[in-house]
Formats: structure tokens, C-alpha cells, sequence
């Protein structure tokens, strides 16, 4: 069944607003879910390209995503609905944990379960970079460009406002040669 | 009142720009700024907070809400969440229309591929140091870490199920 995107505003904005609601632990494993898997909006290459670009730009991912999707389906209308979709439950959301944490911050299980969660969504995290870097396996280069930059940004800690544009140098090069 | 809203929207304004790869890249930054700049949290507080965001659903840049909300009362978390995403959503905004009039061209071909491995690496560098805080290895939070990136691949499991295990991991390895 080839994909089809939202049909109206009202389903572009429920569409972002159920990724917003369920997002614990990283919106990324939910923007797939709910736009490729369930509603069918974007094929998985389209996903990925997408988020390909905005992880490319600064600035929150999926938020970005929100944008770029809706202005490609609605122009600006679509941009601010899918955007507003999306922040719209987990602001409140955070603002209320946050008021309610404050209150048992020296509770020990309170503080276990936080640090728990924080490391689910960790994980979450690994999980679905192995899922976007499934279609790299067979290439030697683009596994070396992945540890270096992994060893530079997580090991060493070096900022990225050097890591990206070498990375991104090399990575280039690296294509225009046809080795990715 | 009005001054601290204003140097709220500029600092998290600056941040948004500079976070190529998503929030996770700009934390240190975000850390120096609100604590040793500003002094809007402690340390130990900023750690609690971006817990906190990290335990809620939604974009990891609700973390800026709870500074600006701790700085500045409600108005300063929406300043701090306007602030964190605007400049960002501008770029993109403008960005994807001219990466959609050159679909057919040979260096749009070329970036995307060049930029597949730096995406993989920076979320996953990203997975990496959220649940290596301080860079000091834990093996009880890599063991969650792993139970859920497991899940993510082996399974088609709501993601919810996992932050279920880890919050129960957590209660039991962690207090």
C-alpha cells in the first residue's frame, strides 16, 4: 500500500499531537511509529531522508521534521499546526512533572525511577540509530566515518562545532569519490 | 522581569542555532550558560531538571521550558521553549524548499549520503552519553540502556514498554 499524506489540517494536527502525547524517552522512535507504521503518511526511505535533513540542522529533530512535513503538505498553516501538534501535550506535560518532581526530589526511589527512565530513553535512542544504520553494514567507509565521529562527540567530548563540518567534509569527499 | 525574559530568549535563541545533531549537542553548553553564566539553577539542580525532561514525553528541548519556567516563572518557560525552537524552525523552513529544487542534483545526492553515517553516529553518540552522565560509566544504566535498545530492534513492542522496564530497572538496581 503506497503512502498517502494527511488529507486535512485537523489530521495533521492529531497525527502530531498523538506523536507529542506518547513521546516518553525520544520522539524519534514515535514520529516513525505513528507516520510510517500506523497512519502511513511517509514511505520508510522518505522518513529517514527527512530526518536525515533535519538532524543536519540545528535545532530539535522531530521539531524540525514537523516543520519541514508540514509546509511540504499545507505550506506555512501546515508548518505552525503540525509544530503547535506536537509541543503542544508534552509542554504541559513537563511543566507539571516538573513542579511535581520538585516536591519528592529527596525521595531515593523517586530519584532511581527518573534515572531508570532517562536511561530507557538512552537507549531508545542506540536502538533506532542501529535500525538507521542497518543500510550501512556493507560499507567499510561510512562504518570508519561513524566510529570516528562517534569517538569524537561521545569519548572525547569534542564540540561539535568542529565535528560537523570535518565529519561532514570527509563524509563528502567520501561520496563524491563513490565510496558511500 | 523584562530583562531576564529577553536574556532568556537570547541564550536559548544562540543554542538553537548551535544544535547541529539535536539537543544532546548542545548540553554542556546549555549547563555553563545556566549555571555558571547565569546562575538560573545549580549544578545538581540542572542535572535533576534535565532528568526530568528526559522522563517526560516529547522533544528533549523541553529541558530549556524547565530552566525558563525555574528563571522566570511561566512566562520565561515559554520564552525558553519559543527561543529553543524558533530560529531552528525558521532555517528548516526555508532549508527544505531549496533541498526540494535540487531533488535530481548530483551534490544533493552526494550530502545525503555523506550525511547517513554523521546521523547514526550522532544519535547514537547521543544514546551514549545520556546514559553515561558525567561520562563516568554505570553498568546498571548501560544494562537498561541495553534492555531498551534490544527492545527498539528485536521487537515491534510499544517503546512505552521499555521505559516501563527501565522505570522498574531503575527502582530496583538504582535506590
Amino acid at each position: 500500500m503506497a503512502a498517502t499524506p494527511p488529507r486535512s489540517l485537523t489530521e495533521l494536527f492529531f497525527g502530531f499531537l498523538s506523536i507529542g502525547a506518547r513521546s516518553f524517552g525520544g520522539v524519534l522512535p514515535w514520529a516513525h511509529r505513528v507516520m510510517v507504521e500506523e497512519r502511513r503518511w511517509l514511505e520508510p526511505a522518505d522518513f529517514a531522508e527527512t530526518i536525515g535533513l533535519c538532524q543536519f540542522l540545528p535545532g530539535p529533530n522531530v521539531g524540525n521534521a514537523s516543520i519541514v512535513l508540514g509546509k511540504r503538505w499545507f505550506g506555512v498553516k501546515g508548518a505552525l499546526v503540525a509544530f503547535l501538534g506536537l509541543m503542544a501535550l508534552p509542554f504541559c506535560w513537563v511543566l507539571a512533572l516538573g513542579i511535581l518532581y520538585a516536591d519528592f526530589v529527596d525521595v531515593p526511589l523517586v530519584k532511581a525511577i527518573v534515572t531508570g527512565v532517562g536511561a530507557a530513553g538512552a537507549g531508545l535512542f542506540i536502538g533506532t540509530a542501529i535500525k538507521l544504520g542497518r543500510t550501512l553494514v556493507r560499507q567499510p567507509v561510512a562504518l570508519v566515518l561513524v566510529a570516528a565521529c562517534f569517538i569524537a562527540v561521545a569519548i572525547a567530548r569534542v564540540s561539535l562545532v568542529y565535528v560537523m563540518p570535518i565529519g561532514l567534509a570527509l563524509a563528502l569527499f567520501a561520496a563524491r569519490k563513490q565510496w558511500l | 522581569m523584562a530583562l531576564i525574559l529577553l536574556e532568556i530568549a537570547l541564550y536559548f535563541g544562540l543554542l538553537s542555532l548551535l544544535a547541529f545533531g539535536g539537543m544532546p549537542a548542545v548540553m554542556p553548553e546549555m549547563q555553563r550558560i545556566v549555571v555558571e553564566v547565569k546562575g538560573w539553577t545549580g549544578p545538581v539542580e540542572f542535572v535533576q531538571l534535565f532528568a526530568v525532561a528526559q522522563a517526560a514525553p516529547g522533544p528533549n528541548v523541553l529541558i530549556a521550558s524547565l530552566i525558563g519556567y525555574r528563571a522566570a516563572g511561566f512566562a520565561g518557560a515559554l520564552v525558553a521553549t519559543a527561543a529553543v525552537c524558533a530560529p531552528a524552525a525558521l532555517i528548516s523552513y526555508w532549508v527544505s524548499d531549496v533541498w526540494d529544487r535540487f531533488k535530481e542534483s548530483a551534490w544533493r545526492k552526494a550530502i545525503q549520503k555523506a550525511i547517513a553515517p554523521i546521523v547514526v553516529a550522532l544519535v547514537l553518540s547521543g544514546g551514549y552519553v545520556i546514559a553515561t552522565p558525567g561520562g563516568t560509566p554505570d553498568w546498571r544504566l548501560w544494562l537498561i540502556a541495553a534492555i531498551s535498545a534490544a527492545g527498539v530492534l528485536a521487537t515491534r513492542l510499544n517503546p512505552l514498554w521499555m521505559i516501563g522496564v527501565g522505570a522498574a530497572t531503575g527502582a530496583i538496581l538504582l535506590s
